[in-house]
């Protein structure tokens, strides 16, 4: 569960990101967020777990409050919460099994992570998530060898590896192509009927957004200014949370057929 | 147009300054040496004449003497290299902006450049009485010395990596010294190495000749030998320096390829600032 | 909820992929570094304990550091070695650069008359720049006698070693197009190199001398140990005195002059690259 109230982010050069938000989600949903760049939506995502923090309002996340969490507080809250990046964020140079373990670092033993000594029933978990997005035969390749749609998989396990009860995403299909795209939010979508977490997900294409969201929120100059299930979002919606006509980067079919 | 032409016309203007302001030093500096200019024009009959006596007659006999000597600059250059890597790569991490607060990384990073200020010849010329005519002098000398070079050189690989794998491990809920393990260090310990192999390959040299003032190793023979005339040994002591150190850059120059590039190194080029940094001859040997 | 139904370990693990072996390079690298490590310090007979004793025994280096003589940039007799080593390095960077810049280009598969001077250019560069600075000034000592001479000699070929590798790397990755426009254009070899090419590299190049007066600057400052003139040989007499006050006030302020010539380089450099 997840609770904004009149939260605001203003960063230290000015920029008001968030302007008193007020919003809901429950477990288990499945929420798209849309807006242009620099609309609010990376910090909205990033205030979840912490990672921005909330110049004023609150924020309560499965019941903390995240502006009073101490430093282990942060910690332990983020354990509890899968982070999937645009762009992959996978330490290169180490196997993808390296990779996924790293969501398990807050649940083992720092002495035993330092020296990559992981308990086997983490290893399990770890090749489960692997599994779970069908790449478990690739554990050891290095992830530098992996092509962009295998490593954000690998983003997913390791998010997947935490045991997590919300999964956010940061752009996640930005950059990769059209088809890898939908088999990475059909993963998304699978995961979250399947396993139940909350799932919230930054999208710029809109028509990836009306596919697969349950709930579309719009941001815009970092406010709330659409709040609905995915069917009533129609071109009229968009426009009026971009503020512009569409134009065709805003849809990936007619993006990629450009 | 008119724009381009007074915007040419400035650099030209401080480039013809520049070229007279060097000549006029270069001059200044030639007029007053005070040496017998006449000598140069003898130089290269007199090393000509050196050259000759010291490689057409060399002392083979010597040949295992002057090889354990070698070895033991090779020695010194190995444990100087690899204390000055155990003090400088963690004080890198106190040095790297994206890791640590201003005031901290100001502080160290003047160190590491005090430290790199000095040569080791006068460090081991202030060891030798303290540790005797030993390789101890020669060791520490080389350790401390390099400390600061190092320490920048790390210092900045850290400060290159990518910022990602560090987001990602503060995502995950790790602490300070799991982000530092599983986040910077494997973006950064292949060209740490590479920088501490590379300063193992100065080392040689610098550990080569350090034995000229007592400290160890074949600098002592190569500088008695010559002082005593006897050219064939001396002759042979510069082969040997000469070849091994070259021997040792070509071999640690492909294991620092290895390093860096890890599975490409046979035909692949390095793909950002700091590997190719840590793969070439860094233009900053000391 | 959980990723993972509670496992029995066997039914797992005969799914999962195989580990593979650690690289051969890897194996290899830690054991000769280890085995690198431990011979050293037993040939060498190093321990830090010894070291830690050495150190806090009382003793004159230590003691002069204390109290370095700071007088000694204004003494009469240090004075005139002080400026003789910045004379030093400063004939010997332009000497060095002058020789190294044609070298450069010779060393470069375009710029080199034919494969064989590039050839041996490249090797001719490797062999020199194996040679420590004080190398060389040991073998022009020898050769010439001491003085100011075989400093500068030293200098000069030291120099041409790292210059010359600096500037033939630059110009390996220069731009070969105004190159082949020359080519096109029906330009002669040296008209070529100096039209199409320098412009290029002169301001890597000039940025290269300043780095070579850096270190020829430190470099001079010990050559006078082995007789090869300069401020050295105040530090050698100084030294065989265990005047170490004196000592190290020549190293501290001789270094401080450095430490300014470096800023003022380093500021240099940024605006020419």
């Amino acid at each position: 569960m997840i609770r904004f109230s009149a939260a605001s982010v203003t960063y230290p050069g000015g920029v008001h990101a968030l302007r008193h938000l007020e919003l809901e989600i429950g477990p288990g949903e499945f929420v798209v967020v849309v807006g242009l760049s620099g609309a609010g939506k990376s910090t909205l995502i990033r205030t979840i777990n912490g990672l921005v923090p909330l110049t004023s309002g609150s924020l309560e996340v499965n019941g903390r409050a995240v502006p009073e969490l101490s430093r282990s507080g942060l910690r332990e809250l983020r354990s509890d919460i899968g982070m999937i990046f645009q762009g992959f964020n996978l330490v290169e140079r180490t196997s993808v099994l390296n990779n996924v373990l790293m969501g398990r670092l807050h649940q083992v033993p720092t002495w035993r992570t330092l020296l990559g000594m992981y308990p086997k029933p983490d290893v399990a978990k770890a090749m489960d998530a692997l599994d779970r997005v069908e790449i478990r035969d690739k554990a050891y390749v290095r992830a530098s060898n992996l092509s962009g749609g295998q490593r954000q998989r690998v983003g997913i396990a390791r998010a997947l590896a935490q045991e997590p009860s919300v999964i956010l995403a940061d752009e996640p299909v930005a950059s990769l192509d059209p088809p890898t795209s939908h088999v990475v939010m059909r993963d998304l979508q699978r995961i979250n009927r399947e396993l139940g977490m909350t799932t919230i997900i930054n999208l710029h294409f809109l028509d990836l957004a009306t596919a697969y969201a349950d709930r579309i929120i719009g941001l815009r100059a970092g406010e709330l200014v659409f709040d609905g299930p995915g069917s009533a979002a129609d071109a009229g919606v968009f426009q009026d949370i971009y503020g512009r006509s569409l134009t065709a980067d805003d849809t990936m079919a007619k993006q990629a057929a450009l | 147009m008119d724009a381009a032409a007074a915007g040419e016309r400035p650099t030209t203007k401080l480039r013809w300054v520049g070229t007279a302001a060097v000549a006029v030093i270069v001059a200044w500096a030639a007029y007053g040496l005070d040496m017998k200019w006449g000598r140069l024009l003898e130089a290269p009959g007199d090393l000509y004449t050196v050259g000759r006596l010291m490689f057409t007659n060399m002392e083979l006999s010597a040949f295992g003497r002057l090889m354990g000597e070698m070895w033991e600059s090779i020695a010194i250059a190995w444990l100087g290299t690899l204390i000055a890597a155990v003090f400088a790569v963690p004080l890198a991490f106190l040095a790297a902006e994206n890791l640590t607060a201003r005031p901290i990384v100001g502080t160290v990073r003047q160190v590491f450049n005090v430290l790199r200020a000095i040569p080791e010849i006068i460090l081991a010329i202030a060891f030798v009485p303290i540790f005797g005519l030993t390789a101890k002098a020669g060791v520490l000398a080389i350790g401390i010395g390099s400390i600061g070079t190092l320490g920048k050189l790390c210092a900045e690989v850290l400060e290159g990596i990518p910022k990602g794998p560090v987001e990602a491990a503060d995502a995950v809920g790790a602490n300070g010294v799991e982000r530092l393990r599983w986040g910077v260090l494997p973006q950064s310990l292949p060209e740490i190495a590479s920088f501490v192999l590379y300063r193992f390959e100065i080392n040689i040299r610098a550990s080569a000749v350090l034995g000229v003032i007592g400290a160890g190793g074949i600098g002592q023979v190569l500088s008695e030998s010559l002082r005593f005339k006897e050219w064939g040994t001396a002759g042979l002591a510069l082969l040997i320096v000469v070849v091994v150190t070259m021997l040792i850059d070509a071999v640690s120059g492909r294991v620092r390829r290895r390093l860096v590039l890890g599975s490409r190194a046979d035909t692949g080029v390095p793909t950002s600032a700091v590997e190719e940094a840590a793969l070439g001859h860094v233009a900053e040997p000391i | 909820m959980t990723v993972v139904e509670a496992t029995t370990a066997e039914h797992d693990e005969r799914d999962w992929p195989v580990k593979p072996a650690p690289s051969a390079f890897a194996i290899v690298a830690g054991v000769l570094a280890l085995a690198m490590t431990v011979v050293t310090i037993v040939s060498l007979d190093f321990s830090p304990r010894q070291v830690w004793e050495a150190l806090s025994r009382p003793n004159a280096p230590m003691r002069g550091l204390a109290n370095p003589d700071f007088g000694q940039l204004l003494s009469e007799r240090s004075r005139g070695p002080f400026i003789e080593t910045f004379r030093m390095a400063v004939l010997g960077t332009g000497a060095g650069g002058l020789v190294a810049l044609p070298l450069a280009l010779w060393s470069t598969r375009f710029g080199a008359p034919n494969r064989a001077v590039y050839a041996m250019l490249r090797v001719f560069n490797n062999i020199i720049r194996a040679f420590p600075d004080l190398l060389w000034a040991l073998l022009f000592v020898a050769a010439v006698g001491v003085g100011v001479l075989p400093g500068l000699l030293a200098l000069f070929f030291f120099t041409i070693a790292v210059i010359t590798k600096l500037t033939a790397d630059t110009l390996d990755g220069i731009d070969m197009g105004p190159l082949e426009a020359a080519d096109a254009a029906g330009a002669g070899h040296t008209q070529k190199l100096r039209t199409a090419v320098l412009p290029q590299i002169l301001p890597s190049f000039t940025s290269f001398l300043l780095y070579g007066f850096e270190l020829n600057l430190r470099a001079s400052a010990v050559l006078g140990l082995v007789g090869a003139g300069g401020i050295g040989s105040r530090l050698e007499f100084f030294r065989g005195q265990g005047r170490w006050e004196e000592v190290w006030g020549i190293v501290v302020m001789f270094f401080l002059v450095v430490f300014v010539v470096e800023r003022i380089s380093v500021v240099l450099r940024r605006r020419l690259v």
